[in-house]
């Protein structure tokens, strides 16, 4: 049997499936979508893509379509090419499953809406545009995916238009990662100009890659993975609903920057400086938002906090040049994050709307299924021995640990894991624990499948997809084998420190005493001064430094200056240098003639 | 202005409820729990009445400017809101009461096609709004005590075939949610 036919076909096959709800409605009035037909329709692709990717770990085989050649310039051909590598074929059916326990919530959460269906085609094709960016060969295709999740992202963050914070919200996210496209284009441009191809195959070199386009790539996933810089944009993404937050803002579209590093690894793995900038860059990042999900109330918000912590966790892992290890950590994040969001919403949505943790409490004998699951992401999310997020995040912080690097990078990291395992247990603590502090007369249950059916199969996919990806895939890398005892255990003895410390805090908050404000609870609090910092400053230099070009340069010098009042004032400081000559006595006029005549004369010899 | 109108200044009292009630939030929103806040609550609420019978207004007022100050160096960085508070996660989600209910009139007749029962008998609803007004806003000045009414709340209709004052208002309040 022609194994590498029959992958190209499914997975041909997988992004038909979910063409067709966008394209049969246009063909004929009877066939309307609904919300479940588009459930069902992902259901199906992601029953679809398991084959290839058992093809895959059984044979070993990775295929190249290329299905049709832009000839836009002779010597510059545009192949549109899929790749079915082992990154492709792993993260079709992950994204998949993950999209479609979303939509299957959804199908609850947003019931009462009055647009559902064009909710879910916006998820649909945002999750298109994902999975083309995903299975793209060349960075041109890759562009088209990037810039199509970036468009649905901010289709999806303004759902409820009504409110201003959701359309500022999804303005920033656009400006954001449109100060991160700029980065990519630089790249592109730089690769057409020196290798004439766009091709990931053709992206080696045997000597050093130029700094520049590097670079340009570490931009493009700055923005795009809310790295420190080009962060804000993220928490603000909570404004949408929160199946948009559980697909785009933590499993999908944040993980595309670096998704992109990962593709053009080739390139950085042989430049150290940029690799040395990755690593500074997604240390900083991960502490920076670790710190600020400490203080934060809000539970979308703690939850998005951690998600960019984790990318900044991805981006240590690409400056230690380990891709196919920040692929896993993708892989396991994706279940467990997903999952904390789905538990998140069917609390907030069981509460009326609720989203401030100082408002919840004691949730577990009323929500029993969500708050276990809640628990099982959490534990999954502090690295926990043995569930998924333990393979990734402690390899990640073996290899760091082992490895001659910056110290100052370790250290940051490490802080960070200590500060995830104390924001998630202040989560647990106040959500689940303790007494009631919810409205009384909520009439919660969780009886409808369609929320416990996605949470329990994502808490599923969080216990054991570590361990199956661990078991079938082989590193291309070799991992660190040998190390000290205590090196070996850093992250559980961080973490374990962490859950005491948060303990210690939780009981110190029930005593009577009341908290003071120190300069790093607001720090922490006010997210690091960074927002008002920047959106000021950089508005207010951009329009003054225009306004000065336009009014002083513009109009002052080159208008005025330079034309008819710097002529004017010329002619008239001679004219007033001359008028002292007009005296009006005979002996002026008499000498002023000789002087001119004895000048004449002296200047013909 | 009329007795009990809302006038261009606060009085003391109100200034101070105000002050009351905002510290009360904000320790809300420091003292997560219950008991804790109410232990703090009842602190608060005993200094605020240990001031409460001084007559001096100069006295008060330095005593209401000190608490104000307290108040602004102690207060929450992210104070708790109500979800559909103005500042809240849910606050003009839909855009329901953007629009009043004059701007039906204003439809296309192929819109208010749309509608046919509604539009049929919007003409008779709308005369028998202007012409139940004048008794509404009769009852209402007969009924209002001299001093400004003491409360929101709007009497009932009081005869026989009367509406109940202010009726189209209610009846015509935008959705919160939508269908």
């Amino acid at each position: 049997m022609d194994l590498l036919l029959t992958l190209n076909t499914l997975m041909l096959l997988t992004l038909a499936t979910l063409l067709t709800p966008i394209i049969f409605p246009m063909l004929s009035d009877n066939l309307k979508n609904t919300p479940t037909t588009i459930t069902n329709t992902v259901k199906t692709a992601f029953l679809i893509s398991l084959l290839p990717m058992t093809i895959f770990i059984y044979s070993g085989s990775e295929s190249l379509i290329s299905l049709w050649e832009w000839k836009y310039i002779m010597n510059f051909k545009i192949p549109i090419s899929l790749k079915m590598d082992f990154y492709s074929l792993t993260f079709f059916p992950i994204a998949l499953f993950v999209s479609w326990s979303i939509l299957q919530f959804a199908t609850w959460y947003m019931a009462s809406d009055p647009h559902i269906t064009k909710f879910f085609t916006y998820l649909l094709l945002f999750l298109i545009a994902m999975l083309i960016l995903i299975a793209a060969n060349n960075l041109f295709i890759l562009f088209i995916g990037w810039e199509g999740v970036g468009i649905m992202s901010f289709l999806l963050i303004s759902w409820w238009h009504g409110r201003a914070e959701a359309n500022t919200a999804a303005l920033q996210a656009v400006l954001y990662n449109r100060v991160g496209d700029v980065g990519l284009i630089l790249c592109m441009a730089w690769l057409a100009s020196s290798m004439n191809t766009w091709e990931i195959q053709q992206l080696t070199s045997p000597h050093q890659t130029p700094t520049l386009p590097l670079l340009g790539l570490i931009l493009a996933a700055t923005g795009k993975s809310a790295q420190f810089g080009l962060h804000p944009w993220l928490p603000a993404a909570m404004e949408g609903p929160t199946p948009v937050s559980a697909l785009l803002h933590s499993s999908t579209m944040v993980v595309a920057g670096i998704f992109l590093l990962i593709r053009t690894h080739p390139l950085l793995s042989t430049n150290q400086t940029a690799l040395t900038l990755c690593l500074c860059l997604g240390a900083l990042s991960t502490l920076f938002a670790a710190t600020c999900a400490l203080t934060q109330n809000d539970i979308k918000k703690i939850i998005a906090f951690s998600t960019s912590s984790q990318l900044g966790l991805m981006m240590v892992t690409i400056g230690l040049n380990l891709p196919q290890l920040a692929f896993l950590h993708i892989s396991t994040h994706a279940f467990f994050k997903a999952m904390l969001f789905l538990c998140s919403g069917s609390i907030i949505h069981s509460l009326n709307g609720e989203q401030d943790i100082r408002k919840m409490g004691g949730l577990q004998k009323m929500l029993p299924t969500t708050t276990s699951c809640l628990t099982i992401g959490n534990l999954a999310l502090m690295g926990t021995p043995f569930l998924a997020g333990f393979y990734s995040k402690d390899q990640i912080i073996e290899s760091l640990s082992t490895s001659y690097l910056n110290t100052w990078a370790l250290v940051l990291t490490l802080l960070a894991t200590s500060f995830t395992a104390v924001y998630t247990i202040r989560m647990t603590v106040l959500v689940q624990a303790g007494f009631v502090r919810i409205p009384p007369l909520t009439p919660m249950n969780e009886n409808n499948p369609a929320v416990t059916s996605p949470i329990t199969r994502l808490a599923l996919g969080s216990i054991t997809a570590g361990f199956f990806i661990t078991s079938y895939i082989l590193p291309t890398k070799t991992p660190p084998m040998t190390m000290p005892m205590p090196i070996k255990l850093t992250a559980l003895i961080v973490t374990i420190l962490g859950i005491a410390i948060a303990l210690e805090l939780s009981k110190l908050t029930q005593t009577l005493i009341l908290t003071k404000q120190t300069h790093f609870s607001n720090f922490s609090a006010s997210l690091g001064y960074f927002n008002p910092l920047t959106h000021r400053l950089t508005s207010t230099s951009l329009l003054a430094g225009g306004q000065n070009i336009a009014s002083h340069l513009i109009d002052l010098s080159w208008y005025k200056l330079i034309g008819p009042e710097g002529l004017a004032s010329s002619q008239q400081t001679a004219s007033k240098l001359a008028t002292t000559l007009h005296s009006g006595s005979i002996k002026a006029y008499l000498s002023s003639f000789a002087l001119s005549i004895l000048i004449i004369l002296t200047s013909t010899y | 202005a009329a007795p009990g109108a809302m006038a261009a200044f606060l009085t003391h009292q109100q200034k101070v409820l105000r002050l009351y009630k905002k510290s009360l939030r904000h320790l809300e929103s420091w003292c997560i729990h219950r008991d804790k806040y109410r232990y703090f609550a009842c602190l608060l609420r005993d200094r605020f009445d240990k001031n409460k019978d001084v007559k001096d207004m100069v006295k008060a007022t330095e005593l209401l400017k000190a608490g104000e100050e307290e108040f602004w160096a102690s207060q929450h960085p992210q104070p708790y809101v109500f979800p559909d508070s103005p500042g809240g996660t849910s606050y003009e989600r839909y855009e329901m009461y953007k629009l009043p209910e004059w701007c039906l009139d204003f439809w296309h007749p192929s819109e208010k096609a749309m509608y046919p029962d509604y539009f049929a008998k919007r003409e008779q609803w709308k005369k028998l709004q202007r012409e139940s007004w004048e008794r509404e806003i009769k009852q209402l000045q007969e009924e209002t005590p001299a001093g400004g009414p003491r409360t929101e709340a709007l009497p009932p209709a009081r005869k026989e075939g009367h509406l109940p004052p202010m009726w189209w208002h209610h009846v015509t309040r935008p959705r919160e949610q939508p269908m």
